[in-house]
């Protein structure tokens, strides 16, 4: 049994050798920064509350962010961070993952306790945050807000849903978010529902008002050859997929009145509890109305499979009746014919904007770790961004290199900046979003910042909820729970919605698709729902 | 015994590949554990909390369980039935062709789709499909019938799915038994000719069998994978409305991990999903020992 | 003997006709991806480009070439392929030739505990941690030797031993006092080209393609394989990526429709060496030389 006798040694040396370099598997956090901000509590002597330079002798951080494919690949080489470095003695020894692996590698990194300093860009989401928060490799931030981060530490005050949206079921904030100026209204948005000024002008119709001049606008447009050329070949409506347009039109039925980023839950005004919206029957009578859009032609051919660069690229034509995007920039010779819809009167009188999204567009853009041993520096690092002069830096770069002030103060990028994009990349960052920085209409001046944009927002402006909620946090055991209720309902909901427009399910189905969503847990999934806005309105 | 001895040098070939196997995959499998356990990142695989059969519970309680189930055995198998076949009849008729030329150019060719990414792959699927101005629908009108929206009707997703793969894969996956058909020793053939034998019995009673035990392991292995429905492609052309036949395990899986943190639970699919894919491999195996000679062990 | 002539000859005009028609359908997607890449995007986007090019654009080859990390990319990907393929064979046949030897004893029992990890796998946090503690993050081996062999090939491969060479001439081999060794590099090696050289193709196709180990194990961008710096240049066009993101950036919404050109032109850059590998491979796919051997 000679073979047996070493074989059987060979296999054991190899597991032992092997089971003691992977199972090195040390917990990563050591804790010592203390459960309640207390380590960032007291003063630190070498690092200053205001001004620059932050610390008297330079000191250099690791810094892990994710990198955007939009965004430059190398940090380390960008001039802002350059200057920034030079103007806090900070040194930032940037390390980039491609977004498509950040959660892996963020993982990983963790798992293997090679902990950075600091996260940027981070694209946390709230459970990660509850979950890395609570475990000690995330240090909370609150006392560190109070003492060195005067910028942002303003915006709390005058906001409060900033803090509201950014504490965790323990209490602590963990991380500093993207936030867009809730009067820049026009980036807070987002896209826009645009409609052809030519077209109306060809048609001697109004801008549509109402859900029913929306509709016979679009059916004038399919019928009464606005284009003058003789075919019907017009497109009412252009868009890939439905959901754009749904967010947008709810609002005329008084649904979405807490805001987009929870597209399916808002408050019932009658009764004020929260509602589930694609199961309230005003959601059924707007279900109908698309229904009737859809089975009229009104809607871009193959408006399901279509991708959105076709949906682009197809706009060159100048066909559109109405479409949904940023804006028309890419339409060529017909880049100029159409204007920003406005909030729409629904049939029992409704006109709200529902597709207005929470200022705070992420939560998760930046957080301290354990490992750092200079938190009030690096808060003091982060800090700038929320202020102006540090906004204006991060978006729009160095002055007279890629922006400049013009005589009446405010600013836009150099020619060779608007022309050449690869140009920016050596300046600035911010492409790809998710960064920790307060963006505001003068300190961006990306693609919302277009005379249409800023027109078309001012017109919703009136009809804006009073209230947008920010992501709701979930405590560990509701979560496991809530996410598979969350995904097998969200398919359901997707699935039929699709199914009542295009007529596959027709409306005496409703009934069942109510009673399926309560077989499925709609109730708990309410009740779970509903403690976690509890927690938010304290 | 005496065999043990004068195979040493064998033995010794073959270990360094063991050391590799027991290394790399057998070291790091204490991580099957996870589908076990609540994972976080902080305590590590060891010292994450354990929750039993948890995750497993809450995916045989999703509401759409067994339509993933369905789907996903039913395209494996569709595949199965039709791409299985393919690359070996297509392999035994280039084995056919004296033009050495042609063979060539029509190996190379059949093989190059393998490359194609699956983006432009299905881009370009979706583009001969498409109702309004696909290729496909042209032809069906000029025949005299109706556009057919492929990609929105449930009942013609297996099809699309299966027959582009076929499309894709068929040329590569002939290179296996090509390969093996050049081993066959031409006197057989020169033998049966002489005997008279057709070419379409010659293919039938020399070509078949001789590489029937690359196909019976081929065969034994595809089995051992039907739980395999890969998520890129799917989720690339799937739509609200063909879900009920296109939504597999796989897709469930990555909509589950859009609210974050979900390690433990695709772990505990990704088990499950192995441990049927061993069994019925187990059982294709034991059946194939008794039917013929040729199996994986 | 006519009948069989003519049945024959049908059967032989039928291949030739099926397998003419197989090659239009197939060649098909190869000259839309290539006439796609140095198309127009407009028509490409729209569907009215089918055939042959519409319009004259080469930026989507422009995009690729004008960034230089793709030529490091090309030269690593090079390196990680032919190291990578290398070292795949000689572990391959290693494996594969005992298990083909029907006087191996145990041999079910090692097949066993190879195919039992086809199937198990502990995830990539072991394996990661693994490799952290190997000291091999961000170098080469953290690509290769995790995939140091397949069990799948190995089981090919040892397939091929047990039907293609004869268990005579090994048998007449030992008699002439060959050792395992030399039988194996003398004979059974030399017989066995053709599948040699489908490993050859297929590991190398493996590593050519492969870049998630890179995107998790490598951090030094010097160190990039090709597929990485292909991929960030295609998502630099997807579409979700602006609407999700903080602001669309300036002429961002040009960079989208080039997108498509960019697309297609990097199938034709990033697979038109390995596509070229098969060609060359075919004349090793010739019927075994010895086979003769047995019967003389």
């Amino acid at each position: 049994m000679n073979w047996k006798k070493s074989t059987s040694l060979l296999t054991a040396s190899v597991l032992l050798l092997g089971l003691a370099a992977a199972c090195t598997d040390k917990p990563a956090a050591d804790g010592n920064a203390g459960s309640n901000g207390e380590a960032g509590g007291k003063e630190a002597p070498d690092v200053s509350t205001t001004g620059f330079p932050i610390v008297k002798d330079p000191i250099t951080l690791n810094f892990f962010a994710g990198q955007a494919a939009s965004a430059p690949p190398d940090w380390n080489s960008v001039e802002i961070w350059k200057e920034y470095a030079k103007m806090t003695n900070m040194n930032i020894n940037w390390q980039l993952t491609p977004v498509d692996s950040l959660a892996e590698k963020r993982n990983l990194l963790l798992a293997g306790g090679d902990l950075p300093d600091a996260f940027h860009t981070a694209r946390f989401s709230s459970v990660d945050l509850a979950n890395y928060g609570g475990q000690g490799l995330l240090i909370p931030l609150n006392g560190l807000i109070d003492k060195y981060a005067p910028n942002f530490k303003k915006l709390m005050e005058k906001y409060p849903e900033i803090k509201k949206g950014l504490t965790m079921p323990d209490g602590n904030i963990y991380s500093l978010p993207t936030f867009y100026d809730p009067d820049f209204k026009s980036v807070v948005i987002g896209s826009e529902l645009w409609i052809n000024k030519k077209f109306l002008d060809a048609l001697g119709m109004k801008e549509p008002t109402t859900t029913e001049e929306f509709y016979e606008y679009l059916k004038a447009v399919k019928t009464r050859d606005p284009n003058g050329n003789g075919k019907n070949d017009e497109i009412p409506y252009a868009a890939s997929g439905f959901s754009g347009l749904l967010d947008q039109l709810k609002g005329a039925w008084g649904l979405g009145n807490r805001g987009n980023t929870h597209s399916r839950v808002d408050v019932d005004p009658a009764t004020n509890q929260l509602r589930f919206i694609p199961a309230d029957p005003r959601y059924k009578e707007l279900l109908q109305y698309m229904n009737r859009l859809y089975k009229e032609n009104l809607f871009i051919p193959e408006i399901l499979t279509i991708k959105g660069t076709e949906v682009l690229a197809k706009g060159k034509e100048g066909l559109y009746g109405s479409f949904m995007y940023t804006n028309a920039s890419t339409f060529g010779d017909h880049k100029d014919d159409y204007i920003g819809a406005n909030a729409f009167t629904g049939p029992h009188g409704d006109r709200l904007f529902s597709r207005a999204r929470s200022p705070l567009v992420d939560i998760g853009a930046f957080a301290i770790t354990s490992k750092n041993k200079y938190p009030e520096a690096t808060m003091r690092w982060a800090d700038y961004f929320y202020g102006e002069e540090g906004s204006t830096m991060f978006f729009m770069g160095i002055k007279d290199k890629s922006y400049i002030v013009k005589p009446d103060g405010s600013v836009d990028y150099t020619d060779e900046y608007k022309s050449n994009p690869e140009f920016g990349k050596k300046y600035v960052s911010w492409g790809g979003g998710y960064y920790p920085a307060m963006l505001t209409a003068k300190t961006f001046k990306g693609g919302e910042s277009s005379p249409e944009n800023l027109e078309a927002a001012k017109k919703i402006e009136p009809y804006y909820p009073k209230e947008v909620w920010p992501p709701f946090t979930y405590t560990q055991d509701e979560l496991s729970r809530f996410t598979s209720l969350n995904t097998d309902i969200s398919t359901y909901v997707d699935e039929m919605t699709t199914k009542f427009i295009t007529g596959d399910a027709p409306f005496t189905e409703w009934d069942n698709y109510i009673a399926t969503l309560k077989k499925m847990g709609l109730d708990e999934y309410m009740k779970i729902y509903n403690a976690a806005y509890q927690r938010y309105k304290k | 015994m005496r065999s043990l001895r004068k195979n040493w040098d064998l033995y010794l070939l073959i270990a360094p590949v063991m050391m590799y196997i027991l290394l790399f995959h057998y070291v790091p499998m204490y991580g099957l554990q996870i589908a076990f356990k609540n994972f976080t990142a902080v305590k590590g695989i060891w010292g994450s909390s354990w929750v039993g059969l948890d995750h497993f519970e809450r995916f045989f309680n999703s509401f759409y369980f067994w339509r993933l189930i369905k789907n996903t055995l039913g395209i494996s198998l569709y595949e199965l039935v039709v791409g299985f076949p393919a690359p070996l009849l297509l392999a035994l008729m280039i084995n056919e062709v004296s033009s050495r030329r042609f063979r060539k150019v029509v190996q190379t060719v059949t093989y190059a789709p393998h490359f194609l990414s699956t983006v432009v792959l299905v881009g370009m699927v979706l583009m001969f499909l498409s109702p309004q101005k696909g290729v496909i629908n042209h032809l069906i009108q000029l025949l005299g019938g109706h556009s057919i929206p492929f990609m929105t009707e449930p009942e013609w997703f297996k099809t699309i799915y299966v027959f582009s793969g076929v499309w894709q894969s068929a040329g590569w996956g002939s290179i296996i038994y090509l390969a093996a058909l050049t081993g066959i020793d031409p006197g057989l053939h020169e033998a049966a000719i002489i005997d008279g034998a057709s070419r379409l019995r010659r293919i039938w009673h020399i070509n078949l069998p001789s590489i029937m035990p690359t196909v019976v392991i081929l065969l034994i292995l595809n089995l051992g994978n039907i739980m395999g429905v890969g998520f890129e492609k799917i989720y690339l052309m799937q739509n609200n409305l063909n879900k009920e036949s296109s939504d597999v395990i796989a897709t469930y899986v990555y909509q589950s991990g859009i609210l974050g943190a979900q390690y433990s639970f695709s772990a505990a699919v990704g088990l499950f999903n192995s441990l049927v894919n061993f069994v019925l491999l187990v059982m294709v195996n034991a059946v194939a020992r008794k039917v013929n000679e040729t199996s994986l062990w | 003997m006519a009948n069989q002539t003519f049945g024959d000859r049908f059967l032989g005009v039928a291949i030739y006709a099926f397998l003419s028609v197989v090659l239009l359908v197939v060649i098909y997607p190869l000259i839309y991806v290539i006439s796609a890449s140095i198309s127009d995007p407009v028509p490409v986007i729209n569907g009215s480009m089918w055939l042959f090019p519409a319009g004259f654009n080469l930026t989507g080859y422009a995009k690729i070439f004008q960034n230089q990390e793709v030529l490091i990319g090309y030269r690593n990907t090079i390196v990680y392929t032919v190291l990578g393929t290398a070292i795949n064979l000689v572990m391959t046949v290693m494996a594969a030739y005992p298990l083909s030897r029907k006087d191996f004893s145990g041999r079910g029992v090692i097949t066993g505990i190879l195919v039992f990890t086809m199937f198990f796998s502990g995830g990539l946090i072991p394996t990661y941690l693994l490799i952290k503690n190997l000291h091999m993050i961000n170098t080469v081996w953290a690509l290769i030797l995790p995939g140091a062999v397949s069990v799948y090939n190995i089981i090919i491969m040892r397939t091929f031993f047990q039907t293609g060479i004869p268990g005579e001439l090994q048998e007449a081999a030992a008699i002439d006092g060959c050792g395992n060794l030399q039988t194996l590099w003398r004979i059974v090696l030399p017989l066995s080209m053709p599948i040699l050289a489908v490993m050859v193709l297929f590991y190398s196709v493996g590593h050519w393609n492969s870049y998630f180990n890179a995107l998790i194990y490598l951090s030094e961008r010097g160190k990039f394989p090709l597929q990485l710096f292909l991929r960030e240049i295609l998502i630099k066009g997807e579409m979700d990526e602006m609407l999700q993101g903080g602001g669309t950036m300036i002429g961002q919404d040009q960079q989208l429709l080039e997108a498509e050109t960019v697309k297609y032109a990097m199938v034709v850059v990033a697979n038109l060496p390995i596509f070229l590998l098969y060609p060359f491979l075919q004349k090793y796919f010739v019927k075994g030389v010895m086979i003769g051997a047995i019967k003389g």
